[in-house]
């Protein structure tokens, strides 16, 4: 601690002295920016390193110091004379403490709320109190003291070694392993209720921690942007060009190895923009343009991705050229160039060995273009979009997932072993022994047509050098879609699971092969290997050769139907029928305890993660014990959706073929030549109780015969289990809401009841009714009787 | 350097591993091997949360991959931000040699040339000093070649 005291002291010091001329001249000057910020980041650092020391006198002086730094920064307020001088008050006050402290004197005793206030006064309320220096002891506080300003507490933060905390990260993942096991060894054991409850608490207690470990894995994304304004105004400076930048969202936070690998096409990039797309202040000014082209750089989270958009008024892509450059390098013919879209000229910029750089610069255009920043985009999961006007501006999206540990992938088995590959790089799945398939060979090469496209068709195990296992089943096709080339169908022996994998980066040796991009632990605790598709392609080498043709007679017939497909899993209900269900509904399809399934008051629900999940579907019984279950969520709620099983993802049209809404239906599509029903995610999600009723508002219930042992130990758990808020008795301060219902067994007690004025159920011991007037329900006819709860809430 | 050596018998010579180089020696259990490899890389093995790749030296050195049956040692060794487990025929012993490593007298195995720089004397026998990085390095290269 005496060290760092140490340090802390000697930083401020130095700090203090190198800043005084700079105070100075930001005093002749108070619009000064660069100044402003080095005495911002003076304050925040003291603030930072005073919070960890335990020096709260000096936190509150610098932190509020430094709201009003911000403020001023933010240009919420100006810098003005007084706030200079009230900063400067502050200043002279912590160089003192400091003094104070480093020579262990007792710390003077003024009043720093004086100072303060001084700096939260608004311009010209206060301007004459405020002197400017040191202000005079036991002066009267200014009035506007009075105005509770109170001083947030800013979060306490320290620093920590990252390898700290990735030992922390391993520590958890062993200990989530270690719980596998003994969940595993518990199964087989008797069931002990007991030992059950404690290893689900030990379950939550990890699962949190896991949680809470993996957000110390989160950065801002400022450090991101944390050199792009260096080096646009470096640029700049360099093409002659001048450019305004804009950076926002920098507070959005992402893994910290994400950010890592975002650096490089970002960088790529905005070089792009600034020495391609923004033009020269003269040529802009031909253009009618603003002489200072605008680049803007926003980040933004959306759902568990991060969007980042690099956005400029410059020229754009010219398509024209692009579509020139790849004819002459032989890559389009010229035929195939007229027929293509706008869209897809625009996409020949990923295309390798492709620039619309007129000539090679130092900037850009050294032989690294899109197509790396793509491939390199694709590898971390992400997606790149262009939005192009020519003439008018470029607009560039990068979707990259929240982290790049945890990765939605698919599970397939080749030759005996499990691989995973990211659920994003696959396109379709079909069986082998589908209609829409055909698989021929010639001269050992496999094509693959699918709906009358071509496909280069590889085995996985072909590509491995594994035996391909002889199988009873038919064998899945995957259509694969590699980052920096075709689509092609890998072939695999089935595929098994779709799953929230944890990816770790191989070591060299096993990337070195190049079909690897990582490796995943599965709880099973055997290493599996990820995929990489677009090392798979080149590894097999796949020609690499646009089949213009096929794809836009599939383009037209898709245009001339109007027919907009989306991505569907095709699914086994538990009654047997097959359906389809919207993709990007389905968070997770897992296999659940069949045990954790429940129904309460009519409504089946599931135990998930040590929460309530509705079941929609209302299965709450199955034969086995584990049951196959899709996860639904509609950003905010949550569902569960047990099947029979998933058979494959298809392709269905976005409208049903016959639309037929009924029920949880919205229609029927036809698929391959099978009809199957389409789920309505709509229906679906409106079926689901809003929220589990909540007690307060909905009533209690009053059991009068509190004595009654059936009415103590029955009922009450029963009512308690079903949610309801439940009284004993009637309440000894007799204030009865009129939601309250009673439940009594004898009549009499039934009518004291209504005189309370509130809805009454009375039971009776006898499962016949005494006689035609006799309203009350048999005590163990538990669906009348929630049906008597429920139904008589209004 | 301190001079404290792991001894052991690496396929089928008398190696011996500067310490500070050993993370640990563990038995190897379940080992998923990894397709597409050369016969260098036995496969991904999972020592808690960790995954090991695991070396086969024998099949760097000597280009002869050791039968599946023998698989039983293995150095855990963290290579440049990499967990490796590089498979050993056994250990014998770790102990202190003061003297340290003495220059390499004879002609040496030109198998073994890229791995050892010298012997340390140890039981009356001289072992060869090897470093396992070179190990891992020598494989990345053969690989990329």
């Amino acid at each position: 601690m005496d060290e760092l005291l140490q340090e802390f002291i000697s930083e401020t010091q130095e700090t203090l002295e190198a800043l005084a001329g700079e105070v100075v001249a930001w005093e002749a000057d108070p619009s000064d920016r660069d100044r402003l910020d080095a005495i911002f980041r003076f304050f925040h650092t003291v603030k930072g390193s005073c919070g960890f020391l335990n020096l709260p006198r000096f936190e509150r002086l610098s932190h509020a110091a430094e709201d009003v730094l911000a403020d001023i920064r933010a240009g919420e307020r100006q810098a003005d004379p007084v706030t200079v001088s009230a900063v400067l008050g502050l200043m002279d006050r912590i160089g003192e403490l400091t003094e104070a402290v480093a020579m262990g004197a007792a710390l003077p005793n003024e009043n720093d709320d004086y100072l303060i206030a001084a700096l939260n006064t608004p311009p010209g309320a206060g301007a004459d109190q405020v002197p400017a220096a040191e202000p005079v002891e036991g002066e009267a506080a200014p009035v506007s003291v009075a105005r509770p300003q109170a001083p947030q507490a800013a979060p306490r933060t320290i620093r920590l070694p990252l390898s700290l905390i990735d030992q922390l990260m391993n520590g958890v993942s062993d200990m989530v392993l270690a719980r596998n096991e003994m969940s595993r060894k518990l199964r087989d054991r008797s069931s002990d209720a007991e030992l059950d409850t404690v290893f689900e608490r030990l379950s939550t207690c990890v699962a949190d921690m896991r949680d809470v470990i993996s957000k110390t894995r989160m950065q801002r994304v400022d450090r991101l942007f944390a050199a792009i304004p260096r080096m646009v105004r470096d640029l700049g400076r360099d093409l002659g060009k001048r450019i305004d930048l804009t950076l926002e969202g920098g507070d959005v936070e992402m893994d910290r190895e994400m950010v890592e690998m975002v650096v490089d096409p970002l960088t790529h990039i905005v070089r792009n923009s600034i020495d391609h797309g923004i033009e020269t202040p003269e040529r802009r000014r031909t253009a009618g343009k603003p002489e200072a082209g605008r680049l803007r750089v926003e980040a933004r989270q959306s759902g568990n991705q991060i969007v980042i958009m690099i956005s400029d008024d410059g020229a754009g892509i010219d398509t024209g050229r692009l579509v020139d450059k790849a004819i002459a390098a032989g890559r389009l013919t010229p035929d195939a160039a007229a027929r293509l879209t706008e869209q897809e000229k625009l996409d020949l910029i990923f295309m390798a060995g492709l620039s619309t750089a007129q000539q090679v610069t130092a900037i850009s255009g050294r032989g690294v273009g899109m197509d790396v920043v793509r491939a390199n985009v694709e590898r971390i999961g992400g997606v790149i979009a262009l939005d192009n006007h020519p003439g008018q501006g470029l607009c560039i999206t990068l979707r990259v997932p929240l982290t790049l540990t945890i990765i939605p992938g698919l599970i397939v088995r080749a030759g005996g072993q499990h691989f995973a590959i990211p659920r994003a790089a696959v396109v379709e799945i079909l069986h082998d022994n589908n209609d829409m398939l055909q698989i021929s060979e010639v001269g050992g090469a496999k094509i693959a047509t699918i709906r009358a496209v071509r496909h280069s068709m590889v085995d996985l195990e072909a590509v491995l050098g594994m035996e391909k296992l002889p199988q009873p089943g038919p064998r899945a096709i995957m259509v694969v879609r590699s980052s920096t080339g075709m689509p092609f169908a890998l072939g695999v022996a089935a595929v098994d699971n779709h799953e929230e994998l944890v990816i770790r980066p191989a070591s060299p040796l096993v990337m070195a092969s190049g079909v690897y991009a990582g490796m995943t632990l599965p709880d099973n605790g055997r290493p599996m290997l990820l995929l990489d598709a677009a090392g798979l392609a080149s590894v097999a080498r796949l020609p690499n050769i646009v089949e213009d043709d096929a794809a836009r007679r599939q383009e037209d017939e898709s245009e001339a139907a109007g027919v907009e497909m989306v991505a569907a899993l095709r699914f086994e209900e538990l009654s047997g029928e097959r359906r389809l269900l919207k993709l990007s509904l389905i968070e997770r399809v897992e296999d659940i305890d069949t045990s954790l399934f429940g129904k309460s008051a009519g409504q089946a629900f599931v135990r998930l993660d040590g929460r309530l999940v509705t079941v929609v579907n209302g299965h709450s019984r199955f034969a086995g014990d584990k049951v196959c279950a899709l996860r639904l969520r509609d950003g905010e709620q949550e569902t569960c959706y047990p099947v029979a099983a998933v058979l494959d993802i298809v392709q269905m049209p976005l409208v049903p073929d016959m639309v037929a809404l009924h029920g949880l239906l919205s229609g029927v599509s036809v698929i391959d030549g099978e009809h199957l029903e389409v789920l309505n995610p709509f229906a679906l999600f409106a079926s689901l109780p809003q929220e589990r009723p909540d007690p307060a508002r909905q009533g209690r219930c009053i059991l009068v015969e509190s004595e009654d042992g059936w009415t103590r130990e029955i009922l009450a758990p029963l009512l308690r289990q079903a949610g309801h808020d439940v009284t004993l008795g009637l309440p000894a301060d007799t204030s009865v809401d009129p939601r309250d219902i009673i439940l009594c067994n004898g009549p009499d007690t039934a009518q004291a009841g209504e005189m309370l004025g509130c809805r009454v159920v009375q039971l009776r011991a006898s499962p016949r009714a005494a006689g035609p007037q006799d309203g009350s329900i048999y005590r163990y006819d538990q669906d009348a009787l929630m049906a008597a709860i429920g139904g008589r809430q209004g | 350097m301190d001079n404290l050596y792991l001894f052991a018998i690496l396929a089928g010579t008398r190696v011996a591993v500067d310490a500070g180089e050993v993370e640990a020696v563990v038995r190897l259990t379940d080992i998923s091997p990894v397709p597409g490899m050369g016969a260098h890389v036995a496969g991904l093995s999972a020592l808690r949360s960790r995954v090991l790749t695991i070396v086969d030296v024998a099949a760097i050195v000597h280009g002869r991959p050791t039968p599946a049956d023998q698989r039983g040692l293995a150095i855990i060794a963290d290579i440049s931000g990499h967990s490796y487990g590089l498979m050993l025929d056994s250990v014998s012993d770790i102990c202190r040699v003061p003297e340290g490593a003495v220059p390499l007298r004879g002609q040496l195995d030109s198998a073994w040339a890229p791995y050892a720089s010298a012997i340390v004397e140890h039981d009356g026998h001289p072992w060869l000093l090897v470093s396992l990085s070179a190990f891992i390095e020598s494989a990345s290269t053969a690989q990329a070649a």
